[in-house]
């Protein structure tokens, strides 16, 4: 498994906001976490950026146990997370956006003509069509490109992990499209993808598996080809579907 | 006649040879000696016969990476073996010729007339393009060259590849699109790994092509908008009832889909609801040809990749209620990433195989 939290607690003041929660996602699949507002799903993304820490429980890496205590960390362990409100710097090209705050870290010097070709063929990797001039600023772009360029990011720094929270939420019907179809691109590329929604055909168009949690907690975790639409809303509301979710006689989450 | 034994290999290694140009891209002396089994001397003799021929090119190319040495690549020569597809609609004409190695050397389209025979236009398109062979896709149920159904054309027992060769007095293939599209997802797209790869093609009306290995087979074209999934429901086209094609309307979505998806996303009420239906009648229709076919990998083409994005949740959860589990969970559904262009590809990489057939 690329990433593994066991029982993982988290509470802000008294409130426990996550309670004991397993999750396992693994390279080459989208693992998508549902569950209604306010039911932790992006606090349990924090916890897992380095952006909170955590009060119980465990985080594993390929196996290993992990502190991640900043997105520095998760970085490292080549976790990135692409969030609603897009990190991209609008006076930016998309060729300086996508290298932005790395050629240094990583001690590389590459000229502009490197960089604008490999950034042309992180895109043409995701079969990207959309963005014709990567010389063009963010800022006239689409909110589709703009998530595009973000999640392209995360390819070409070799992340293994990549994290959306609702990175459709804002966007048109035709530019939802498009986006669904690189997260599902990542994926088939090798990359673990935890992907955020509450839109269930979003949902249901990309995932391998289906977490959801109800209240802080994991109430079950489906393989998305054994899912039906109407027991993933049960689970979102109630917690429970039939002999599936908290307080059943089996438990559906994975061990 | 036989041929001598040491000719007859010789066909066979060159036929294999340009295969695997086509197919892989440009490449080494040497990748060719490992991916074709054969020895190096052989390879070369081979390369130079070809270059003869004029089927293949060497050329020096970027360095290989681990020394910076550039090294000498054998490629193919575009013109050298071309073949013409041609994508039949009830509205217009596609047409591209493609050469060796893929490159699309020459694409046009044109509008067909309401009325006109779209053969007789296939002549005019085509026009006096010299090729190795000829393709022409047709949305419905195609056969060996004839074309027992089409819903999108309005034919019945056609048979196309004699008609087309009347027309254009040349031997003419015939593929249904989306076994068409299917080939060129498979040799051209992301499906290069399904074993059994299933498309799904919205045109006017629904139908479906199966390739195994990248190859159109006999009984693989299917007509998925007439498979039942309401028992008595509306009248179809075809004259059943409760039809997919027309349970879902399939006309209205095939011109209509981006208003109709928008509007859902809108929150229009009944929009939101005929799309959910629709999607559930998919699901359904797919549980029945996955149950019959066993695919491993599933593309959801023309306006049905607006479709499944907008309605996965009740495609799939119909689905799941009428497959058995072993069917679908290892099942990949995905979109074609080569769109529109992937009949007219896959048509012309059907033309490409049987040419390479007949080198042999
Ligand atoms: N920084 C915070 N401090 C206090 N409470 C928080 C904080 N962040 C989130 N919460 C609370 O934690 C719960 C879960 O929130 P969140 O993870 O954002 O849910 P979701 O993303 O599933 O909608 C909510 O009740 C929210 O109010
Ligand atoms: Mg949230
Ligand atoms: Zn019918």
């Amino acid at each position: 498994m690329l990433l593994e939290l066991t029982g993982l607690s988290k509470r802000f003041g008294p409130v426990e906001v996550l309670s004991d929660v397993d999750l396992a996602i693994d390279a080459g699949e989208v693992c998508a976490l549902v569950g209604d507002n306010g039911a932790g799903k992006s606090t349990l993304v924090k916890c897992v950026a380095g952006i909170h820490g955590i009060d119980g429980g465990a985080i594993a890496v390929d196996g290993e146990a992990r502190t991640i205590s900043g997105p520095r960390d998760a970085a490292a362990l080549g976790i990135e997370v692409v969030y609603q409100d897009l990190a991209l710097c609008d006076n930016l090209d998309v060729v300086e956006n996508l290298f932005l705050g790395r050629e240094k870290r990583r001690g590389l010097v590459l000229d502009d003509d490197a960089m604008e070709q490999l950034a042309a063929e992180t895109l043409s990797s995701l079969a990207v069509r959309t963005i014709r001039n990567l010389r063009q600023p963010v800022a006239s772009l689409s909110g589709g490109q703009r998530q595009t360029v973000a999640i392209a990011k995360a390819v070409l720094w070799n992340s293994r992990l990549v994290i959306l929270d609702e990175p459709t939420a804002a966007l048109g019907v035709a530019q939802t499209r498009q986006v669904l179809e690189l997260i599902r691109r990542l994926a088939d590329q090798g990359l673990a993808v935890l992907y955020i929604s509450h839109n269930l055909n979003d949902v249901f168009a990309v995932a391998d598996r289906i977490a959801a949690l109800y209240l802080g907690r994991m109430a079950a975790v489906l393989d998305a080809a054994d899912a039906t639409q109407s027991q993933v809303v049960e689970l979102i509301t109630s917690g429970r579907s039939g002999s599936l979710g908290l307080g059943a006689d089996t438990n559906g989450a994975r061990s | 006649m036989a041929l001598p034994p040491a000719v007859e290999l010789r066909r066979r290694n060159r036929a294999a040879l340009l295969e695997q140009l086509h197919r892989h891209g440009p490449q080494t002396r040497a990748a060719l000696t490992e991916a074709l089994e054969l020895n190096r001397s052989t390879i070369g003799a081979l390369a130079t016969d070809l270059a003869e021929s004029g089927h293949l090119q060497e050329t020096t190319g970027q360095s290989t990476g681990s020394a910076g040495r550039p090294s000498t690549l054998v490629a193919c020569v575009p013109r050298s073996i071309t073949v013409a597809a041609v994508e039949i609609r009830a509205d217009r004409l596609r047409f591209a010729l493609v050469g060796l190695g893929g490159e699309v050397l020459e694409r046009s389209e044109s509008a067909l007339e309401a009325g006109a025979d779209p053969i007789e236009a296939v002549a005019v398109i085509t026009g006096g393009t010299a090729s190795a062979a000829a393709v022409a896709s047709v949305p419905g149920l195609v056969d060996e060259g004839a074309v027992a159904h089409s819903t999108e054309l309005g034919w019945i027992d056609r048979d196309a590849a004699a008609e087309l060769e009347a027309a254009t007095g040349r031997e003419w293939r015939v593929v249904d699109t989306a076994t068409a599209a299917a080939v060129g997802e498979w040799s051209r797209g992301d499906a290069g790994e399904a074993r059994k790869l299933l498309y799904l093609h919205g045109g006017r009306g629904l139908t479906a092509g199966l390739v195994i290995e990248g190859r159109a087979q006999r009984g693989g074209s299917i007509q998925l908008g007439h498979i039942v999934v309401e028992p008595g429901g509306r009248e179809c086209v075809c004259g059943l009832r409760g039809c997919l094609d027309a349970e879902m309307e399939a006309f209205g979505l095939a011109d209509g889909i981006e208003d109709a998806t928008l509007a859902a996303g809108m929150g229009d009420a009944a929009a939101r609801d005929r799309l959910r239906r629709s999607g559930e009648g998919l699901g359904r229709a797919l549980g029945a040809v996955v149950t019959a076919t066993g695919p491993d990998e599933i593309l959801f083409g023309g306006w049905l990749r607006e479709l499944y994005l907008s309605t996965a949740a009740p495609v799939r959860s119909a689905f799941a209620e009428t497959t058995l589990p072993h069917l679908r969970s290892k099942l990949r559904l995905r979109t074609p990433v080569l769109g529109d262009e992937g009949a007219l590809i896959g048509a012309a990489e059907t033309g490409f195989a049987a040419v390479f057939e007949e080198m042999r």
